[in-house]
This record gives structure tokens, C-alpha cells and sequence, in this order.
């Protein structure tokens, strides 16, 4: 009998496709649609999340993705996943040098003078949230001369693109762990499950496409006080990164393209019981597709969470690779927080009736009790 | 082999790149008339699965997956000279890839046409170069400067 419902509902469901179609072209005559373009650029931190979150860098479809659901990032990320997921697998990168990273911001809470200089870039960070009420009614002219003036305004200092990283400036002080030889190839999460316990690089991979409030909540409570990691940012880098790959004919390695990368190391407190050597500095590294500053320090945060967990056993959840790495993925928990809206009707009656029975049950013990 | 361009192989893709596809796609259709072009693998779009070394450990993870075209082709002149192009590109347009794979092997051979693909590559270059110049205005406008700040301490001392 349960099915009975699906069956006589589908021109329900389709009519509620054009619904949601009506409610986004609702403005009638008077809109425009949005352009792609737009969107990627005007909402530009917007199509940085759901890139991140669908681990694909495809910033255009991102940018359908968002016009598509009409700015919800969980399906955003979602329809990504569903994409890349129709997609063969050509070819899996050598590994990409960060520190060639085109830079567009870096900044460190460490150190005041790091090589090369602290260089803020595109910020909120030092704005006040106050509404900025002349953006309401922003005229054409007003808005494409804003880049023009920009560009007017730049002092002309030679700066290079790419910039040495304030960790290895550390490492080489002795003042972080060495460099241990790699052993284990990279997890891939898109072909292999998580059976625990994983290699910190499935750890990497699954908290680079998390949903950022997930990731952002369990680093809190670490930050807040489920946790040990007092973190100084060593270095937040965002740019540009050329994507390396060898020329089929040549073998040289030729620039494919480049991707749009936030990047962030957090040094944790010194451990002095360290039986292989003097006691240095912990670290945490966050990464991920576009630019997400709070998704790539709370990586960073939960990462040298994680490391602790794994070595020591974990104390809080957000040490706890179990709790941290099946919580996180927005596309996993929106998708069974969702289904909930689906019919349960036979589950619902099943429960109903174990509830009848026990209520009747419990009638008669009851009666039984009295007489 | 010759090459007529100044710029070295490694860069034509991405110069390439930073055009409109169109014009790419036309440039690479002009010189195909005067050649025989023969695919040596399928153009093919998909996926690349991108790798990275952790800043903190250097433990090896990927990051997610990218668009990726490839195409690899031999092109033959009429008098027989043989060059070899190919294009990998982040990109999900296959013919794009292909039109790039042919490019790289008439600029790659030297064969008839190369003297068209030059200008595309000095227009790309400058594409790139505005790209890379917005950048730059972006660092070079927000460079923090301490030495202001050592300057405002050593008046707050004098004050004192």
C-alpha cells in the first residue's frame, strides 16, 4: 500500500519542478537572468565553496551549480559530485609545488617580517560590518569603474608571483619536525572507502571537499576548549596554481592550466617528551579548491587534531578520526538529513503499531495491577 | 627540427589558452587544410585527480579533481615532413585540445602555417600578461609596510 503515494505523485513532483523554476524567474518581466559570469565573479567566494565542497575546480559549473539551485551551496556541491561523477578519470597529477603558487594574498600571524613581506590582498578582514548602502543601488557605470580606478591607483613596485613559505624558513631553523621519507601512496576517497583508521592523507583529502560549516563547527570546539590546539598561523596563502603535467610528446612539464587555491599552515605548541629528538613545533596543514580562509584554517586546526588522535587516541571528538571524517562531508549529511523528507509511510505505520500494541499492553498490565 | 616562435614549447598551451577558443579553433583549421592531421590518441575529455605535498609533513593527498582535455596527433606536411603535437589541457573541451595538439606540431615541425600561430602566441602572452598584472596590483596595494610602524614608536618614544 505504501507505493500507492509515489505512483499518483509524479505530476505533483513534476509540477513542483516548475515551481521552483517559477520561484527563481519570479521577478517576471522585469528581470535579468543571472550570467555565469556573474555569478563566478560577483559571487566569487560563493563559487569558492561549492568548487571546495564538490571537489571538482570547475568554476563555471560551479557557477551553473548555484544559478541551478538557485544559491543552495549543499545541492550546488552536490549537482558537482553528480557531474564529476559522469566524468573518466584521464589521469592523476604529479605532485604540484605550492610554494609556485601565484599569489593574490599572504599573511602570517607568526612572524611580522616574513620573507618577502606580508601582502593582505582581497580582505574583509580589516572592514567594518557595516552595510555598505550605495552597493543597493549601484549603477552600471559606477560598477565597471571600480576595477579601472583600481588598477589607476596601484603603486608600481616590483613584487614577484610566487614567494618562499614561512614553514620551511622554520624548518630550517630546527624549530619543526623533519621531514620524515614518504611510504604511503595518497588515499584517494573518491575510489576507496573509509575503513578505519586511514592515512592522514584520506584524512587531507576528505576535510579539503568538506562542507566548511561542518569542518569550521568541530575545529571550533577544539579551538573553544574540546581540544589542545592553541594555534598561530604560520602562514595563509591564496593564489593561483600552476597545474604541471608532462608534454605527451616531449616529456617537459608543461603548465595545463592553473587552479584557484587557498593554503594555510598552523603551528601548535612544542611537544618536549619527543624521545627522537629535541622538542619542535606541531603543525597542521588546511588546503582547498578556491578561496575559503576559515575552511582552510579549521583544515589546518583539525588536521594536528587528527594527528594527535591517531598517535595518542583521541581525548575529544575533534581528535577522533571516526567522529571528524564521517561528519563532515556536506553532500553525506545533507543527503540523510534529506531523506527524511521521503516517504516513510510503512516504517511510520510499522512504528504506530508497535506503539498501539505496547500502549494496549501496557492498558492491561495496568488493569491487571489494579484488580 | 625547427621552431619559428621564440617562445619555448613548454608555454604554447597555456598561451594558447588564454585566447578564445574560436580563434584558437580557427587558427588550428587554417593550417590542417594545408597538412594531413592524424589523431594518435582519441581527443578526450574527463578528469585529473590533483596531487599535492602538505605544507606541514609532506605527506602526499589529493586535493579533488580538475577538467582535463588531452589530444596527441601527427601532423604531415605534402613533401612528407612529419611533426608530433599533443595538448593536455584543464579544460573540458576535447576539440579545443586537439586544435592545440595540432598547433603544437605545425609550430613544433615549422611547417607552412607557423607564421600565423606567432601572433596568437604574442596575443596570449599579453592576455597573460594583463592577468598576471591585476594580480600583482592586488599584492602591491596591500603590502603592509612596518617600517611606518617603527616610525610611529620612535615618535611615541620621543614623545616620552
Amino acid at each position: 500500500m505504501g507505493y500507492v503515494a509515489i505512483k499518483g505523485g509524479g505530476r505533483a513532483i513534476e509540477g513542483s519542478h516548475a515551481a521552483v523554476e517559477a520561484l527563481r524567474a519570479a521577478e517576471g518581466e522585469a528581470g535579468t537572468p543571472l550570467s555565469l559570469s556573474t555569478i563566478e565573479n560577483q559571487l566569487r567566494l560563493l563559487t569558492s565553496r561549492v568548487l571546495s565542497e564538490g571537489g571538482l575546480y570547475h568554476p563555471r559549473l560551479a557557477a551553473l551549480a548555484i544559478k541551478q539551485f538557485q544559491g543552495d551551496t549543499l545541492e550546488a556541491a552536490f549537482a558537482l559530485r553528480a557531474y564529476r561523477s559522469t566524468k573518466p578519470r584521464l589521469l592523476e597529477t604529479p605532485v604540484q609545488d605550492t610554494s609556485r603558487m601565484r599569489l593574490i594574498r599572504r599573511i602570517s600571524s607568526a612572524f611580522k617580517g616574513i620573507p618577502g613581506g606580508q601582502l593582505l590582498g582581497p580582505t574583509y578582514d580589516y572592514a567594518l560590518r557595516l552595510m555598505r548602502l550605495d552597493l543597493a543601488d549601484e549603477s552600471s557605470e559606477a560598477f565597471r569603474a571600480v576595477a579601472r580606478r583600481f588598477m589607476q591607483g596601484v603603486p608600481d613596485t616590483a613584487l614577484p608571483d610566487s614567494f618562499p613559505k614561512v614553514v620551511d624558513a622554520l624548518r630550517a631553523e630546527g624549530l619543526l619536525p623533519p621531514l620524515a621519507p614518504r611510504t604511503q601512496e595518497a588515499f584517494d576517497i573518491t575510489r576507496e572507502p573509509l575503513v578505519f583508521p586511514v592515512p592522514r592523507s584520506a584524512a587531507l583529502a576528505t576535510m579539503a571537499r568538506a562542507e566548511t560549516g561542518s569542518l569550521l563547527a568541530i575545529a571550533y570546539s577544539n579551538m573553544r576548549g574540546y581540544g589542545d590546539v592553541h594555534p598561530t598561523i604560520a602562514e595563509l596563502r591564496v593564489g593561483y596554481l600552476p597545474v604541471m603535467l608532462p608534454h605527451p610528446v616531449t616529456g617537459e612539464p608543461v603548465e595545463a592550466g592553473e587552479a584557484l587555491i587557498t593554503e594555510c599552515e598552523v603551528v601548535a605548541m612544542y611537544e618536549g617528551n619527543n624521545s627522537d629528538g629535541p622538542p619542535v613545533f606541531t603543525l597542521g596543514c588546511g588546503a582547498c579548491f578556491g578561496h575559503n580562509e576559515v575552511k582552510a584554517i579549521s583544515m589546518a586546526i583539525l588536521d594536528r587534531a587528527l594527528q594527535k588522535g591517531m598517535r595518542d587516541g583521541p581525548r575529544n571528538p575533534s581528535e577522533d578520526p571516526e567522529f571528524v571524517l564521517l561528519h563532515v562531508d556536506g553532500v553525506d549529511s545533507m543527503g540523510f538529513a534529506s531523506h527524511y523528507k521521503m516517504p516513510h509511510y510503512v516504517t511510520f505505520q510499522s512504528d504506530m503499531d508497535r506503539l498501539r500494541t505496547t500502549q494496549s499492553k501496557a492498558k492491561a498490565s495496568a488493569k491487571g495491577v489494579l484488580a | 627540427m625547427t621552431t619559428e616562435t621564440h617562445f619555448p614549447r613548454a608555454d604554447w598551451p597555456r598561451l594558447l589558452c588564454a585566447l578564445r577558443a574560436g580563434e584558437v579553433r580557427a587558427a588550428a583549421e587554417r593550417c590542417a587544410r594545408e597538412l594531413s592531421v592524424r589523431d594518435l590518441a582519441l581527443p578526450q575529455s574527463g578528469l585529473a585527480l590533483l596531487k599535492l605535498r602538505d605544507g606541514a609533513l609532506a605527506e602526499d593527498y589529493f586535493l579533488g579533481e580538475m577538467p582535463l582535455a588531452r589530444a596527441r596527433v601527427a601532423v604531415t606536411t605534402v613533401d612528407g615532413r612529419r611533426a608530433e603535437g599533443a595538448a593536455q589541457i584543464l579544460d573540458d573541451r576535447a576539440s579545443l585540445a586537439r586544435s592545440i595538439a595540432i598547433l603544437d606540431a605545425v609550430l613544433a615541425g615549422g611547417f607552412p602555417g607557423c607564421e600565423t600561430v606567432e601572433p596568437l602566441l604574442e596575443q596570449g602572452a599579453h592576455v597573460l600578461e594583463r592577468v598576471a598584472a591585476g594580480r600583482r596590483a592586488l599584492l602591491a596595494a596591500t603590502h603592509v609596510d612596518f617600517s611606518l610602524l617603527a616610525r610611529t614608536d620612535d615618535e611615541e618614544d620621543d614623545d616620552a
